[in-house]
């Protein structure tokens, strides 16, 4: 179920393979003698696949923020000065050219052009245009690669946000954090290699569903799944002793149950016993770890106040950015924030920025934060949603409101840190930000760009499922971003 | 790492170097791996017009040169290409990243050398029987060649736990284990265990993930699904032993029997089990398609062990599938007659109502009472002498709009887009007549009420009243009464806080009703909200924020001169009713046009009388006792059957769109994008299907999987039952029986099983039991080094078979051995314990699946089986442990080994309540001292005593945790109070702690969640 910790499944094996003709009844000793054994490991918890990375990376990790439901391009990145004279007026069907649309709005009787209503201004060495909704991230424009021309096979949720996370609309396959820690391996001792966090969100519409199928480990085997850590009950499941059972009292239990394994491993000689005596171990050092973890307390209030007010909140997004940056710094490989409550088919002015109150003052400061720690150069961080909005409105257009449909033919996502190159933009859309113009990356570009800034080639990345070389990235020639590479 | 190095050594071994090549077992994969991708069967990705997969492709000279000339290495271009030192000629190119290992080199060399002989792909020949030959000797053939033999026998408290989880998923009793070791055969033994009812739940398991069974839709807001009798079905075809050709055809095609019983329509629903969507802009005929391609790879991953899946997109590169034939297998199910969108309703159509004889009889005596009443009362109406009048002083008029039933032409929805939920008799009394309305749900949900077919209108001193009962396990956090979009709340405001129905003016009007008795909630709208006299109330609806709350009697009165009220005057009826924009139901068409005219526009006195008596009878206040008294008749009589109604199950059930859908292929898998237009019909491959009419329907195509000359069909199924048994497949890969699949350790054992199988009837149960018997089945699985590094997975069954237990197994035992286990079979989902947070997070805003609510009392001790599956959070218990969120079939677990299923053993309240439980037995009934209450202990979990080690140890443990526990005593009352049920307080709380926790150990040994 966990990506995490085979360091003493791999010590054990090796010992035991290891010591040829070693005699039954032979190897129980040490384990039957006490837990000096099971001392922190030295050597990598659970080591990459052979050959990998397949050249040097520039990202250890990846954190991944997520915003579920599908952000408006037009109201944030992908800035259209010259929509204001189109309000109101019918999106030409030169531009929409017959496309697909959702059950939603393909019935709508006009597509009429909404312009954002939210100011842009430029910011940075770039000079690129941000909107007014995300002044915090605006501040890192010179360390964020603007990908404009991002599109998806999907044009609903549920496919759209499968598809985001695994290459695929249909359930089944492996979320990208977990083809992370399946070819890369973990690094940390005490903290799974793949983690997920689920803030609580602003908007008032309905949010849309997210599915453990967008970090679960799919065909591959299930200990390269996210691990979510909660903001309410214990943070890692069943991670609390029961009421009543006190540290004293576990580790008693737990002398005696590696003792008695330890004694069934000498009757039995299968190494799978070995394995369980060593996450045994494991789970108690968690029991000490996650809490260290999650504990807030030991950040500075200068730290504190950069994530803004809502960071000692549980469950909000400002303590998932700060803990997405402790657990990085712990060794967890890869962190997946999602945020939901982007699905703004009305209201949007309302719910956007709500939606953006939440989580562009925590997004600023993860960003410095990384930097002032020397981490950024080694963290890729990613924000985007599964698909973009459309730029006719959804339902009644007023001067102060509109809504948008989904619209997967191009939208924006950034990355920033892990050796991209800050300050660039990739690809343009058409003047209604209805069209790619120029540049299209296919979200399974995005992907493996991601891959290749973990060292991995993503065409060489693969595991065999229903008799195919199954990857991330499928079946579709598709290429990493060079221009945005530093 | 070691997993991957454990298959190269079995396979390894499977040659060796004595024997001559053979084509299926030593060329194929080589081939499948590094070749056929580019000059394999798919003609689209076919390179230079080379293939390799038939001898004709590989022998016919092509520009000038032998691909492959049998004998002849240097006029093989084939081989000269492996060869090369040439980049640009080098086969497999270096673009494609395959490379030839030198042993495969070596292997290929050898086999063009022999003459490059080729072999139909092992599983598309027909299996042939072994005449004289048995299980254990072809298997002991097999080990003889790494010189192994069997193991000795395991010890017989080793065998029977061994036999008893293989055959119930739970281990044996205690008393069990005495019966077998005082001398009962080992062959009784088995017997009793296959005829119990757990064999069923045991066997059902195992296909549920291959039917990818769940409770829940799948996609978008994953609501519930109704379909649990489909399990059932499954548990029962087990138990019953329907031969495996049966359940083959009730599945496929059990609506196209001939007269088909209801469990044969119920078992259709095994292709109603894949996910649906109803998500708001997705496209029919998108989800048309996918569905009925994951049917068709369904079928041919569980029937025919293929991965039809892939063709899909382009032919198959390794297996004869071609991606039009792939699209004649879907063609089966594209005219499905279920819709593209599920509704998010729990009862998706075709859904079939499912009654027993005796509630059919029910049912129909009772639809004929209700009718007989609607009669008598009609006819009343008919005699009845009715004046409009108005009275001088104003009366109380009370309007009822629910009691046992919802009032005439009442307009109802709710937060599970579902029926009501009725209770029927509760046994703690209705408050008035005999059901009651129940709400639950973790979070907010409502009962919507919209009174169309008689208004409600407030007259002076109106009161509106409704009586409520909080179920003292689930409370919930405050109840209200909305309406006209106005809240009125009893109990904590706060709950609504942060959520999307929060409502900025709602009232507080009192504290939360006591739980567990009844109670009225009523106000007075003019005071408390200044609804004035005459307002229409359009909405009333009952709201609660989590818990669970039964709701009776809504009624609404108020004092007013019987000429201005609906329920006494016909023409203010008539007048407020005909005014709506909508029709109400429950009116016939005749009445109805009158009724939506305004009075004074209807002249005809016909259709004036027809709609007066419409009125006396089913809407006003009776004029007359011989009124009253029929219309509650009446009223009684829809409430039993309502009641007879709603106790019938229904369940998903298959069935074809009366006009077949035209289908095409959709060229690479896009639903939107048609190629050639295909009909239903089977793959060439195989042997032809016999039709029974023009067009083939489902039941051909499921008599051609069972027909004898179906290669496939009995040797995937008797290798899942070998899996089953002995932990790891013939086929290891046992979805997968082709090319690029894993061949059998055993190919004469898997083929001699298939046959006999199938002459044997499909006889499940005696397949199961001849597995049990093997002397393979029964060895010691203790393993020497030296065979663990030849044989790791234990291929070759020189040891017996030693494996993890199923995440089922794993939290059925413990509750078994504690003696909480409830073993009530079938039914709804129950939801078991399940920490915070698990459906919350993920689910959307308003799925009835988003925020669990946990059930109460013996149901949380019901087996794993029948858990709520919902498909996008599962419970983490299951896919801690490996099972499957049944999204998709699901062939083979694996078993992973990890500090969180550490910590859920550990720490998880079933498993520490369980070890409380346990603990109390042990006080209770282990023995008079310690050494006998830990021998009765271990042997209750592991069947077997402890040795004189294993007791030292104990007694140690147990002393420590005596010892802390004596030492805080407040702990030990906390501990012994985790979970639901109640200590039973045999031993003081510091003993049953110590004991909780020496159970708590016990029940992590990695021996008792192991079968060993």
């Amino acid at each position: 179920m966990n990506p995490f910790f085979e360091s003493n499944l791999l010590q054990t094996r090796r010992q035991f393979f290891g010591h040829s003709g070693l005699r039954l009844g032979g190897l129980g000793l040490t384990y039957a003698m006490g837990t000096d054994a099971f001392a922190a490991p030295k050597s990598q918890v659970h080591e990459p696949l052979p050959g990998l990375p397949h050249f040097a990376a520039k990202a250890k990790a990846v954190i991944y923020l997520h915003m579920n439901g599908g952000p408006s391009q037009l109201d944030t990145w992908d800035y259209k000065p010259g929509l204001q004279q189109w309000y109101d007026k019918d999106l030409p069907p030169s531009v929409q050219g017959g496309q697909r649309l959702t059950g939603m709005t393909s019935k709508q009787a006009r597509f009429p052009v909404a312009p954002s209503l939210f100011k842009f201004s430029q910011h940075g060495q770039c000079g690129r245009w941000v909107s007014e909704l995300l002044p915090h991230t605006a501040k890192h424009v010179d360390d964020i690669a603007l990908i404009k021309t991002v599109h998806t096979n999907a044009i609903n949720h549920d496919p759209a946000c499968t598809f985001v996370m695994t290459g695929r609309e249909v359930p089944g396959f492996a979320s990208l954090g977990s083809w992370l820690s399946y070819g890369l391996g973990s690094v940390s001792n005490d903290l799974p290699a793949f983690v997920v966090l689920t803030p609580n969100w602003s908007a008032k519409a309905m949010a849309q569903a997210l599915f453990t199928r967008m970090w679960s480990s799919g065909f591959l085997p299930s200990k390269f799944s996210g691990v979510a850590l909660r903001a309410v009950g214990d943070p890692v499941l069943y991670m609390q002793n029961p009421e009543g059972v006190s540290p004293a009292n576990r580790r008693a239990m737990l002398d005696t149950l590696s003792q008695m394994n330890a004694h069934s491993f000498e009757k039995f000689g299968d190494p799978e016993i070995q394995t369980r005596i060593s996450q045994y171990e494991m789970a108690f050092r968690m029991q000490t770890s996650v809490p260290e973890l999650v504990d807030l307390k030991q950040e500075s209030q200068a730290t504190l106040d950069m994530y803004g007010p809502e960071v000692l909140k549980p469950g909000s997004f400002a303590a998932s950015a700060i803990l997405a940056r402790r657990l990085i710094e712990r060794g967890t490989r890869v962190v997946q924030v999602l945020h939901r409550g982007w699905d703004q088919h009305g209201n949007l002015p309302a719910d956007i920025r709500l939606q953006c109150r939440d989580t562009d003052q925590p997004i600023g400061a993860l960003l410095t934060d990384l930097k002032q720690r020397g981490l950024l150069d080694s963290t890729l961080v990613i924000w985007g949603g599964e698909f973009g909005r459309t730029v006719y409105s959804q339902g009644g257009l007023s001067q102060t409101n509109y809504g948008r449909d989904h619209h997967p033919r191009n939208f924006c996502m950034w990355m920033a840190g892990g050796g991209i190159k800050g300050g660039t933009t990739y690809g343009e859309s058409d003047d209604f930000s209805y069209n790619i113009a120029t540049d299209p990356a296919h979200l399974n570009d995005i992907n493996a760009t991601t891959l290749h800034q973990c060292g991995i080639d993503h065409e060489r990345l693969s595991y065999k499922f229903q008799g195919l070389d199954a990857r991330l990235t499928g079946v579709e020639r598709q290429k990493p971003i060079k221009e945005i590479i530093g | 790492m070691i997993r991957s190095a454990a298959i190269l050594i079995a396979l390894a071994t499977f040659a060796t170097a004595a024997e001559p090549l053979s084509f299926n077992r030593d060329i194929r994969p080589i081939l499948s791996e590094n070749c056929f991708a580019c000059h394999g069967f798919d003609s689209k990705k076919r390179e230079a017009e080379l293939r390799l997969d038939t001898p004709e492709g590989a022998y016919t000279v092509k520009d000038g040169a032998f691909p492959i000339k049998p004998g002849d290495l240097a006029k093989s271009e084939v081989w000269q290409r492996i060869i090369t030192s040439d980049e640009d000629d080098l086969m497999p190119p270096p673009k494609s990243h395959k490379k030839l290992t030198q042993k495969q080199k070596d292997t290929l060399k050898l086999w063009i050398e022999q003459g490059a002989s080729y072999q139909k792909h092992w599983a598309f020949e027909k299996p042939v029987e072994k005449a004289g030959a048995s299980i254990d000797s072809l298997l002991a053939e097999r080990q003889t060649k790494d010189k192994l033999t069997f193991a000795e026998e395991a010890e017989r408290e080793t065998l029977i736990r061994r036999v008893s989880f293989t055959l119930t998923g739970l281990p044996p009793t205690l008393a069990e284990v005495d019966t077998f070791l005082k001398g009962q055969s080992y062959e009784a033994m088995v017997d009793q265990y296959m005829k119990s009812p757990r064999f069923g739940e045991e066997m059902a398991r195992h296909w549920l993930d291959v039917a990818r069974y769940a409770d829940t839709h799948g996609l978008h807001l994953d609501n519930e699904r109704s379909t649990w009798a489909y399990r059932d079905w499954v548990v029962k075809a087990f138990n019953e032993n329907l031969p495996f050709d049966q359940f083959t055809v009730w599945q496929i095609a059990g609506d196209q029997l001939p007269n088909a019983t209801p469990d044969q329509f119920t078992a259709t629903g095994f292709s109603r089990c894949n996910v649906t969507t109803s998500e708001g802009g997705a496209i029919d005929e998108e989800y048309r398609h996918l569905y009925a391609v994951d049917r068709a790879a369904t079928l041919t991953t569980a029937w025919l062990g293929l991965t039809g899946g892939c063709a899909q997109c382009h032919d198959h590169k390794y297996d004869p599938l071609t991606t039009a034939e792939f699209y004649s297998l879907y063609a089966f199910f594209y005219s499905g007659a279920d819709p593209a969108m599920d509704k998010n309703i729990s009862s998706t159509e075709p859904f079939l109502r499912l009654p027993t004889p005796e509630q059919q009889k029910s049912l129909d005596a009772a639809i004929a009472a209700e009718n007989a009443a609607l009669k008598a009362l009609d006819d009343s109406a008919q005699k009845a002498a009715y004046v409009e009048k108005k009275t001088a002083e104003a009366q109380t008029i009370t309007q009822v709009l629910f009691d046992d039933v919802f009032a005439p032409g009442m307009e109802t929805k709710n937060t599970t887009r579902n029926a009501s939920v009725w209770v029927n008799k509760p046994a703690y009394g209705a408050k008035s007549g005999q059901r009651v309305l129940r709400i639950a749900n973790g979070q907010f949900s409502e009962e919507n009420l919209t009174p169309q077919l008689t208004p409600v209108v407030l007259a002076e001193s109106s009161r509106i009243s409704v009586w409520a009962r909080i179920d003292p396990l689930s409370p919930p956090r405050v109840l209200c009464l909305n309406i006209n979009g106005r809240r009125l709340m009893w109990g904590d405001a706060e709950a609504f806080e942060g959520l999307t129905y929060f409502q900025e003016n709602a009232i507080t009007v009192g504290e939360l009703p006591k739980p567990g008795v009844w109670t009225q909630l009523s106000v007075d709208p003019s005071a408390v909200l200044g609804f004035k006299p005459g307002t229409r109330l359009n909405t009333i609806s009952l709201q609660q924020v989590g818990g669970v709350v039964m709701w009776d009697r809504l009624e609404v009165s108020g004092k007013t001169t019987t000429d201005k009220h609906a329920l006494t005057s016909l023409t203010t009826w008539w007048k407020q009713v005909s005014g709506s924009k909508k029709n109400p139901s429950d009116v016939p068409a005749a009445e109805l046009k009158t009724l939506m005219t305004a009075p004074d526009k209807v002249t005809d006195a016909k259709q004036r009388e027809a709609l007066r008596r419409f009125y006396i009878a089913r809407v006003a206040q009776p004029i007359s006792d011989e009124i009253a008294q029929r219309r509650s008749a009446w009223e009684a009589a829809k409430t039993i059957r309502a009641a007879a109604d709603s106790a019938i199950p229904g369940t998903f059930v298959f069935r074809d769109a009366e006009t077949p859908r035209e289908t095409f292929i959709a060229m690479r898998g896009a639903y939107n994008k048609l190629g050639d237009k295909v009909e239903p019909t089977t793959p060439a491959a195989f042997h032809p299907l016999k039709k029974a009419g023009a067009r083939a329907t489902r039941l051909d195509l499921a008599k051609w999987l069972v027909a004898p000359e179906n290669p496939m069909t009995a040797r995937v199924t008797v290798n899942r039952f070998w899996q089953q048994v002995f932990g790891i497949g013939l086929v290891k890969t046992s979805h997968d029986f082709g090319s690029q699949g894993e061949p059998p350790s055993h190919p004469e054992l898997l083929d001699d099983l298939a046959v006999r199988f199938q002459k044997n009837g499909w006889n499940v149960k005696a397949l199961i039991k001849e597995l049990l018997m093997t002397k393979a089945f029964k060895q010691a699985s203790p393993v020497e080094s030296s065979l663990l590094s030849l044989d790791p997975d234990n291929r070759l069954l020189a040891r017996g078979p030693r494996i993890r237990l199923d995440a089922e197994q794993i939290r059925d035992n413990a509750l078994f051995v504690s003696g909480l286990i409830n073993l009530e079979m079938g039914g709804r989902g129950v939801r078991t314990y399940q920490p915070p947070n698990i459906w919350e997070p993920v689910g959307y805003g308003d799925s009835n699946t988003r925020y669990y609510l946990q059930d109460h009392g013996s149901a949380l001790y019901r087996r794993s089986l029948y858990s709520f599956l919902k498909r996008t959070a599962p419970p983490p218990f299951m896919s801690n442990f490996d099972a499957p969120n049944r999204e998709q079939s699901c062939t083979r677990r694996e078993r992973s080994n990890t500090p969180m299923q550490a910590l859920q053993l550990m720490n998880d309240v079933q498993h520490f309540e369980a070890a409380r439980a346990l603990a109390e037995r042990v006080i209770a009934q282990g023995g008079p001292d310690d050494s006998v209450k830990l021998n009765w202990l271990f042997r209750t979990v592991l069947s077997r005593k402890p040795d004189a080690k294993e007791t030292t140890m104990l007694n140690a443990a147990l002393t420590k945790q005596r010892e802390l526990y004596q030492k805080d005593p407040q702990a030990a009352e906390e501990a012994i109070f985790v979970g639901e049920s109640t200590p039973k307080k045999s031993a003081a709380p510091a003993e049953t702690a110590a004991w909780t926790l020496i159970a708590n150990l016990v029940l992590n040994l990695d021996e008792t969640v192991s079968r060993n």
